[in-house]
């Protein structure tokens, strides 16, 4: 999902630099405000074990393996999408200039797609998957199977405006690829909140009432 | 990924005048240069200029003192989704041409185009170029140091103080990675192995990312606790000290940018065409 320089022509990717920044920008903005000054180390290390949490095998079926994207659990797990479009963007940064991972040129739109749409596709579709079926670790993988997907869906769609691969092949080819993949991610993700907040039930916001929530963000 | 970030490091620490360039000038020239090959329009021209940056990269290289083997298996490392996208060109047509000529014809009406070949072989020469140059940045530039240079360009501070101490638990999560998986191995658990149940498996994995998850947030929590004993606060900010260039970086800095900028426009100007 990474999109590589090249593929996109310059003026296309200033666009997407300009949609990435200004949700940085806003995730900035969000970690001044609510952020109290403890989370920011956090959110600092917990960026570097996403990082680590990518690196694990996972078996999809039929001899295939994919790993993690974290956005969705970052999300989750932080109780704000733009945790995600924060410590993604971070990993992005990273993935991008020291392994080559993703473009520079096209870290926009890395940004766009996995860090924005993936962070803010992650955390409403928990919270509306979860009032309606009131199951947080089931919402948790539907929200993660939908933060793998649609952003890949993105994606190609980004590939198709830039005249670098067609609409519905890529569709197919990215969304089929994906919906597997997010099948991973969302067991995955399901599992690991809720080790999460079984074994720190304090971090659990979904449950807590807005006053709790708040006193908790402000302590 | 992480489990390469040692390996990556390591060629770091080696000792050649690339190596002892200022982080800012190698940012720089190495930006410009995908900047520039990424803005050749879709055509022809791009073996030209990407063949002059690519000789560029090469005698870059050379100077480095940095063994090809390094530079293959930082490209094998980086190279599927592209090359995925790459291959799958032949077979599609696209807007960049007006007429295709079909010169194989598969069954179920799939057909490999003349022009879908030069579009994929336009594609793959942008798309070795630019990883060619990170290739290069990321085997001579220590993290701590392109850290420095990019806030030293300007990077913004609330960036740079989380990415300093992101940097830092990186090679922590590595070794944490390295000694989970191990622990895992010793226990004759393979993910994909099809002699363990699947649930089980996943059940383990997710457990195993959870654990790791949690053990970042306590190691996060620890950190600030030890950031607050040494004065932090809400306005505290990565020391960057100030460092000017010496003559031998904008002697390289000027030479850099002069190749990066001639070659897109010797070519243009068919002063120069190498294919």
């Amino acid at each position: 999902m990474h999109i590589p320089d090249g593929f996109i022509p310059l003026l296309q990717t200033i666009i997407y630099w300009i949609i990435a920044l200004l949700f940085i920008a806003l995730a900035l903005r969000w970690a001044r405000k609510e952020l109290s000054e403890e989370k920011v180390p956090i959110v600092a290390v917990l960026a570097a074990a996403i990082f680590a949490i990518q690196a694990f095998n996972l078996p999809v079926g039929m001899g295939t393996s994919g790993h993690l994207v974290g956005g969705a659990l970052a999300a989750i797990i932080l109780g704000s999408p733009y945790a995600a479009v924060f410590i993604l963007s971070i990993v992005l940064i990273i993935q991008g200039v020291i392994f080559g991972d993703g473009g520079i040129t096209t870290m926009g739109a890395n940004i766009v797609n996995m860090g924005v749409i993936g962070g803010f596709v992650g955390f409403y579709a928990f919270t509306g998957f979860k009032s309606a079926i009131k199951n947080p670790y089931v919402s948790a993988g539907i929200a993660a199977w939908f933060a793998c997907v649609i952003p890949a869906l993105a994606a190609s769609v980004e590939l198709w405006i830039a005249g670098t691969f067609p609409l519905v092949g890529g569709m197919i080819a990215m969304g089929t690829y994906h919906a597997a993949i997010g099948v991973i991610e969302a067991v995955i993700t399901a599992v690991a909140v809720y080790l999460i907040w079984h074994a720190r039930p304090e971090l659990d916001w979904s449950t807590m009432s807005q006053a709790e929530a708040g006193r908790v963000t402000a302590a | 990924m992480i489990e390469d970030l040692f390996l990556i490091e390591k060629q770091t620490y080696r000792d050649s005048f690339i190596h002892r360039l200022d982080a800012r000038v190698k940012i720089i020239i190495s930006f410009a240069a995908i900047i520039a090959m990424v803005a050749v329009p879709y055509s022809t021209t791009v073996y030209s200029v990407g063949s002059l940056l690519i000789i560029f990269f090469l005698v870059l290289w050379v100077f480095s003192r940095l063994p090809p083997s390094v530079y293959i298996w930082r490209l094998v490392m980086v190279l599927p989704f592209g090359i995925f996208i790459i291959v799958a060109q032949i077979f599609f047509t696209n807007p960049h041409y007006a007429v295709f000529h079909p010169i194989v014809t598969l069954p179920l009406n799939i057909h490999i185009y003349a022009e879908s070949i030069e579009f994929a072989t336009i594609l793959l020469v942008k798309f070795l170029v630019c990883i060619s140059f990170i290739i290069l940045l990321s085997s001579t530039t220590k993290m701590q140091d392109l850290l420095e240079g990019a806030g030293r360009l300007g990077f913004p501070p609330e960036f740079s103080l989380i990415m300093g101490l992101m940097i830092r638990y990186l090679f922590v999560f590595a070794y944490m990675y390295r000694k989970v998986t191990e622990a895992l191995e010793t226990r004759c658990f393979n993910p994909l192995s099809r002699e363990i149940p699947w649930k089980y498996r996943i059940r383990m994995l997710g457990y195993t990312i959870g654990t790791m998850f949690v053990r970042a947030y306590e190691q996060g929590e620890r950190t600030y606790y030890a950031m607050l004993c040494r004065g932090y606060d809400r306005d505290s900010r990565l020391f960057i000290r100030k460092k000017p260039l010496v003559p031998g970086d904008w002697c390289f800095l000027v030479c850099g940018m002069v190749v990066v900028v001639a070659a897109p426009i010797l070519v243009w100007f068919d002063i120069i065409r190498l294919i």
